[in-house]
């Protein structure tokens, strides 16, 4: 009877064992992360239903289809140990990189100018946001090897790993993607321990070569404007204009207690163009005025705080690393997304993690809180 | 890890991150806290449309309630622009082009550029369909309908036109409607007319006016109180749905003074009168001219209020063309019929010289200034000599007094007194209290004063125009021109109406009133305006009096006197054969104007019946002859219908005496 001796050892020994992962699953974070996505449900479906009558739902359904995959996607995330994860990253890195390189090729399908999509029947999938992952993985994996010994070769290597899916990301285009990656490298950086004097001539050399080029007044405004259309193609200037002013004016239309749910004008009269992707959060300020904005990026702020938290308290520095990759992740996204649609931040086509309608980005979104909630459950182990 | 430890670095970033969400947080706050009023406005503004809903106008119904016009349903087919501007040019070009072609088959003719221009004009509302054809048919809607697919953006919608129950009898008293015009709309943008509730009829761009007659004389009346809908829109211009809607009320009837009956024996008894007379000649001292017969009015009074019972007029127009936007073709036939216009209303616009009708005005001033009484005899020996100059009359009728000198229409009689009045503006005064000399005030649009001048308005003409005023000095020969109404006088026939109601009522001059009285919107129709039920009365138009001509018995009777004989035994005493006078005596006086190189002006003018007026009747008839040749006919067949005897034909006269 030996083995059932032991079977039954091992059960207890799991239920008592103080450092199972279960135990320290983190409950904020998984709360914030589900609510935000139950809210981001809601948010499509109203912003895409239409005046009426005759509702569209097909959002709805799609949108509720991918939270459900992406909590399962998470779950997966979560309970596979991330030291696995960790031996895998380059898989991954390469995975995604071969697929972004694919994507560019006639493989891949065109879409509001750019060329960012497999066609899958119903679905389109976008490789480029699962770079978000790969990349963080990667860069971790490097960060956590060089132990915080960081020479200029060595960094060198990692603007390398780094600048791949940027370039290919470029090529499609997708500015906001590439923004997205930049964050992340440059919050890997930071914290991985690269010198304070590369982080200062990489700062210095990013400034002067973005901001200082389209910002320049030695262009004329149709100019940088031309420049800002080349880069990125979904938004015309006068489009950009004019899409930014509706957000502004549904954000404004919510006031303080909004006009409840169906009930937003902006948003049920399609003003607001893309709303269910790059200005989803305008559906929310409209429909539920202050309270319902400010919840929503309190419910972002707690989930940031989480993330910064389990980066402090990871076991490891590989694990740390994937948090504050995530952190990057999330902070750009809902400070880019949120801050256009307040006309704060300048127009860049990026979804909002969570709220956002798009499988692609949802299951990313959910996969990296799956990630974190793995290095929260075993920072003990 | 040489500068700074983790922790410190993982700091930096959770700062960052908190800046991030402060900057957000703030930017919330201010937009839909701080800065949410002014922008909810701009919100507001971009996301609904008010649309005005043209209102039903009020009806316009005749003395005794008869509706003379009123309104009905009529199809209009519009077009969706901005629709229309989504298709690919060709499509588009097709679409016109066909909507064209199946128009005229169904029996409205209609060019591709007319559509064209109706989807071009900037005045229609941009998010409302613009109509591109009005007054189509059952037919041709049935047919739309069920071919939707080939007339993609094409509609039928529903409008209130004006309908006109008597067809073109009474068009110049009830005028036409139009689309407002943006000169016209500018104007009266700021004054609409309110409604009995107090709301303003305000104007759009594509609103419907009056533009003549009773319809632009009353339009503050007639114009109903249009509705409002306030549209959603959305982010394509799209109406989504209606936020509210206040539905729109038609404008008030007015009822006139005009008896619809007597109006159609008026026109009637005018336009047969001059077919009858055109193409005939007249013979006198002055040779032989044609009776062209182009045109003429008559006009019958209520000597004792003003009221307008009839106000005839010829050539004239039917209404009806405009409904549906009069075409440019048609237009010019209209200002042109038969070389004139139909558009005037010539007996309110039309100045003639009033010929011997004039010699009551003579009269009453050599009466009043006691120059002559009733008794006072002059020899007529057909010729009156003054500075050297002769003026004659046909025949002589010896020794004449006044009432004997009207009777007979003795000009050299009237020469006289002229002469005897010169240096004095006794008859120009005089005129003026009868109503001549300016506009009367009638309650219609383009009324002409006509004019009696003095000599100090003939030096005033001569000096602005020296070509067709020779002379700037009165002339003894300009009195005697002018006491038998011939020169220096012109007037209006609803002028002349005016003045011998005056004489039948002892010397009041009423302004003439076109409309009685204003009735609430939808009112009850068939009430007449002598009835005691006044429920629905807003609004009533009191007379209102002009002037008062000074008539002593020693004034009035002479000439009352002379003028009862005219239809017996004077000059148109042929007109009046078998009129029965004993049961509807005619006071009455005939003109027969001179105009240079035409057949004479002919003119009449009267009261009746004598002891107990109620009718001023006057008619003018241009190139028609003397006076007892084709006006005196004409107010004979009205005071048939008045009076109701029997109807007599009408024929051509030439009576070859001159007045």
């Amino acid at each position: 009877m030996l083995p059932r001796t032991i079977s039954r050892h091992d059960s207890n020994r799991s239920r008592r064992d103080p450092t199972a992962p279960l135990r320290h699953l983190d409950p904020t974070l998984l709360v914030c992360t589900l609510a935000l996505a139950a809210i981001g449900v809601v948010a499509v479906y109203s912003a895409t239903r239409g005046p009426g009558p005759n509702y569209v739902d097909s959002y709805l359904f799609r949108q509720f289809a991918f939270v459900v995959v992406g909590a399962g996607v998470m779950a997966v995330f979560a309970v596979v140990d991330y030291h696995k994860l960790h031996d895998w990253a380059w898989v991954f890195y390469g995975a995604t990189t071969l697929l972004l390189f694919l994507v560019i090729t006639p493989l891949g399908s065109q879409s509001k100018g750019a060329q960012a999509w497999f066609a899958l029947g119903p679905f389109q999938l976008q490789p480029a946001e699962f770079a978000k992952l790969s990349l963080i993985g990667a860069l971790a994996f490097l960060l956590s090897e060089f132990k915080g010994d960081i020479d200029l070769r060595r960094l060198v290597a990692l603007l390398a790993i780094a600048a791949v899916p940027m370039a290919l990301i470029m090529l499609q285009p997708d500015l906001g993607l590439v923004l997205i990656l930049l964050t992340i490298t440059l919050a890997l950086l930071v914290v991985g321990g690269v010198p304070g004097k590369y982080l200062a001539v990489l700062a210095v050399v990013g400034v002067i070569g973005v901001v200082g080029v389209l910002n320049s007044p030695v262009l004329a405004k149709y100019q940088r404007d031309r420049l800002t259309a080349f880069i990125d193609p979904q938004n015309t200037s006068k489009e950009a204009t004019y899409n930014v002013e509706q957000s502004q004016l549904a954000v404004a239309s919510g006031k303080v207690t909004g006009h409840g749910l169906f009930q937003g004008p902006q948003t049920r009269l399609n003003y607001v163009p893309e709303q269910q992707t790059d200005f989803i959060f305008t559906a929310v300020a409209e429909q539920f005025g202050f309270l319902g904005g400010a919840t929503v990026l309190l419910l972002y702020a707690l989930v940031c705080y989480r993330l910064w938290r389990i980066a402090q308290i990871a076991r490891d520095p590989f694990g740390s690393y994937v948090c504050i990759g995530v952190l990057a992740m999330f902070a750009f996204s809902v400070f880019e997304n949120v801050g256009m649609a307040m006309g704060i931040m300048p127009v860049t086509g990026i979804p909002l993690l969570l709220l956002s309608s798009g499988g692609s980005s949802t299951i990313t979104a959910f996969a990296a809180i799956g990630l974190v909630l793995n290095v929260h459950m075993r920072r003990f182990r | 890890m040489d500068t700074a430890s983790p922790r410190l670095r993982m700091s930096v970033i959770g700062v960052v991150v908190v800046g991030c969400f402060a900057a957000l947080f703030a930017r919330l706050w201010y937009l839909q806290v701080m800065e949410a009023p002014q922008l909810e406005v701009q919100a507001t503004a971009n996301r609904t449309r008010t649309v005005a809903v043209e209102a039903p106008r009020g009806r316009i119904l005749d003395r005794n309630g008869k509706v003379i016009v009123d309104n009905e349903t009529s199809l209009v087919v519009t077009v969706d622009r901005n629709a229309l501007r989504k298709l690919p040019k060709d499509q588009r070009d097709a679409l016109v082009s066909k909507l064209a072609a199946t128009f005229t088959d169904f029996g409205t003719p209609t060019k591709i550029e007319t559509i064209e221009r109706r989807l071009a004009d900037q005045q229609y509302d941009d998010l409302q369909p613009v109509p591109v054809v009005n007054g189509i048919s059952q037919d041709l809607m049935v047919y739309l309908s069920e071919h939707a697919e080939e007339f993609p953006t094409v509609g039928v919608e529903r409008e209130s036109v004006r309908k006109y129950n008597y067809g073109a009898y009474g068009a110049n008293i009830v005028g036409y409607v139009g689309r407002i015009t943006k000169e016209t709309l500018e104007a009266v943008k700021d004054s609409p007319g309110v409604d009995p509730d107090g709301v303003a009829k305000e104007y759009q761009p594509d609103s419907t006016i009056g533009l003549a007659g009773v319809e632009a004389a009353y339009e503050k009346d007639l114009r109903g109180t249009p509705g409002t809908e306030v549209v959603e829109i959305d982010a394509k211009n799209r109406p989504v749905r209606t936020v509210s809607y206040q539905a729109p009320r038609p404008g008030s009837d007015v009822q006139l003074n005009i008896d619809i009956d007597l109006q159609v024996k008026a026109e009637d008894s005018l336009r047969q009168q001059l077919d009858a007379t055109r193409g005939g000649s007249q013979k006198d001292n002055y040779g032989i001219r044609v009776k062209n017969a182009p045109a003429g009015a008559a006009v019958v009074l209520d000597p004792n209020s003003g009221a307008v019972l009839a106000l005839a007029t010829y050539p004239t127009y039917d209404p009806q063309d405009f409904v549906n936007g009069i075409s440019d073709e048609r237009y010019q036939q209209l200002l042109n019929t038969n070389g004139v216009s139909a558009l005037i209303d010539r007996a309110i616009t039309g100045v003639y010289a009033p010929g011997s009708t004039f010699k009551l005005v003579t009269a009453s001033a050599a009466l009043n200034n006691g120059l002559i009484t009733g008794g006072t005899t002059y020899n007529d020996t057909g010729v009156f000599t003054v500075g050297g100059q002769d003026f004659r009359s046909t025949g002589k009728n010896g020794y004449i007094a006044l009432p004997r000198a009207l009777t007979v229409s003795s000009d050299v009689y009237f020469y006289w007194l002229g002469s005897r009045m010169d240096g004095t503006t006794d008859i120009q005064d005089t005129a003026a209290r009868f109503g001549f000399d300016s506009t009367t005030g009638i309650d219609l649009p383009n009324e002409s004063p006509g004019y009696v001048l003095t000599p100090a308005d003939k030096k005033a003409l001569h000096d602005k125009n020296p070509d067709a005023w020779p002379y700037s000095d009165w002339f003894t020969g300009d009195s005697v021109q002018l006491a038998i109404g011939q020169n220096a006088v012109a007037v209006t026939p609803i002028q002349l109406a005016g003045a011998y109601g005056a004489l039948a009522n002892g010397g009041t001059v009423y302004q003439p009133h076109v409309v009685a009285r204003v009735l609430k919107p939808s009112s009850r129709t068939g009430i007449p305006l002598g009835s005691p039920d006044t429920a629905d009365v807003l609004r009533v138009v009191d007379p209102v009096v002009r002037s008062q001509v000074d008539m002593p018995p020693g004034t009035r009777d002479p000439i009352v006197e002379g003028l009862s004989q005219v239809t017996h035994g004077g000059t148109a005493a042929l007109a009046f054969t078998g009129f029965d006078q004993r049961a509807f005596p005619v006071v009455g006086k005939t003109g027969t104007a001179q105009v240079q190189g035409k057949a004479d002006t002919s003119v009449f003018a009267s009261y009746a019946p004598a002891d107990q007026p109620q009718y001023a009747v006057a008619a003018v008839l241009e190139e028609s002859g003397f006076g007892a040749d084709a006006a005196a006919p004409v107010v004979r067949h009205v005071y048939e219908f008045l009076a109701g005897q029997a109807e007599t034909g009408f024929k051509a006269v030439e009576t070859g005496k001159q007045d």
